[in-house]
């Protein structure tokens, strides 16, 4: 890990001395990251930003336990990814039928709609909606430790060592299960990898 | 370049675009291992892929309504963290005051049981004054074995017994 000084912990400790403006200067930086892994994780765009905002403020009332040894981001996608499993673990308890789930007969209907613009957009943007849709897809196949991976992998803001910490395994664990998922990703991404449809800029 | 270096060139795809130099590299080992070339392609297309994916819609009010929650959790409204408000909850319960007073209840018994019953101390110090006094005034005892045979006598006849021993 880097040794350089963390701005986010000067921010955190400002925080714990009760700085609204610190704070929110944290969730206006971080609202996106967080929402990115978040909104992968629950298939409802609504929940998700409900439970993004329970993140932040989940920070703000543990904020006396933050600790500077840690980077505030290693602390801030472990707080995410530990109200996301519990929110999987109640749904499993207590399975409710979503509005965006795939209705008997309708298989072809994805999971969730990303963005509705796209529908009416030039046949490029046709094109690329698709691909998109086709990757999300292929991401909520994947276990929830691959996905996580790979998506706070891709934001290039944590080092392996930082995401190892917020999946609580090792090193050589994280870059195994991001292997394995993009390998499987690869399979489900086939026909797009081969087309060269991903090298539209 | 090694195939150490491939595979850490590789991870750093995983995570970023490769630098000109860094692609460079890559290419002078790729033309040198041609069967790695696919697979190299493979992972090209997927961070390509990955990078296309476009950020979660946030709602331009987010942070406003974060706010607007902590200020709402901090400005005296009951608050499911704050253990006084959790407590007194609790004790509006009616099935937690119930238990509450029977616990309260049973307590005062026992509490009251062992106020007004003499302590073992005590009763060990009443026994000890009590061999005292016996051991310094055997006379006391002299008149136990008549006593002792008598049937059950009214007092007065047992007074009257009493009275002719001395």
């Amino acid at each position: 890990m880097s040794n350089a000084p963390d701005p986010d912990a000067d921010l955190m400790l400002r925080v714990k001395q009760g700085d609204r403006e610190a704070f929110e200067e944290l969730v206006e930086k971080y609202k996106q990251p967080v929402m990115n892994v978040v909104y992968r994780t629950l298939p409802d765009a609504t929940e998700a930003e409900d439970l993004a905002q329970h993140v932040f403020l989940q920070v703000y009332k543990s904020a006396h336990r933050y600790e500077v040894s840690a980077k505030f981001t290693t602390w801030l996608f472990t707080i995410a990814r530990n109200l996301c499993l519990n929110e999987i673990r109640r749904r499993s308890r207590h399975p409710a039928e979503s509005l965006d789930a795939t209705t008997p007969g309708n298989d072809e209907q994805p999971i969730r709609q990303v963005e509705d613009i796209r529908n009416v957009s030039p046949p490029e943007s046709l094109l690329q909606g698709e691909l998109e849709e086709k990757i999300e897809e292929a991401l909520a196949q994947l276990p929830e430790k691959q996905r996580t991976a790979i998506l706070l992998c891709r934001g290039d803001e944590l080092s392996y060592e930082e995401i190892a910490a917020v999946l609580q395994c090792s090193v050589s664990a994280t870059k195994s299960l991001i292997h394995r998922g993009r390998e499987t990703l690869k399979q489900s991404l086939k026909p797009y990898l081969s087309s060269g449809a991903w090298s539209k800029e | 370049m090694n195939e150490v270096d491939y595979q850490e060139l590789r991870e750093a795809g995983w995570r970023r675009k490769l630098t000109p130099a860094e692609a460079a590299r890559l290419q002078g080992w790729l033309a040198l291992h041609p069967e790695q070339q696919m697979e190299w392609e493979a992972e090209a297309g997927l961070n390509q892929l990955l990078s296309q994916l476009p950020d979660a819609p946030v709602a331009s009010n987010f942070t406003a309504r974060v706010l607007q929650e902590l200020n709402r959790e901090t400005a005296g409204v009951p608050d499911r963290a704050e253990p006084a408000g959790w407590l007194a909850r609790w004790f509006r319960r009616p099935a937690a005051g119930l238990a509450w007073a029977a616990v309260l209840m049973v307590a005062g018994w026992i509490g009251y049981h062992q106020f007004t019953k003499p302590s073992g101390t005590a009763q060990a110090h009443d026994l000890a004054v009590l061999f005292k006094t016996v051991g310094q005034e055997p006379s006391l005892f002299e008149d136990f074995d008549a006593i002792r045979k008598l049937p059950q006598a009214d007092d007065e006849e047992l007074y009257a017994v009493l009275n002719v021993q001395p």
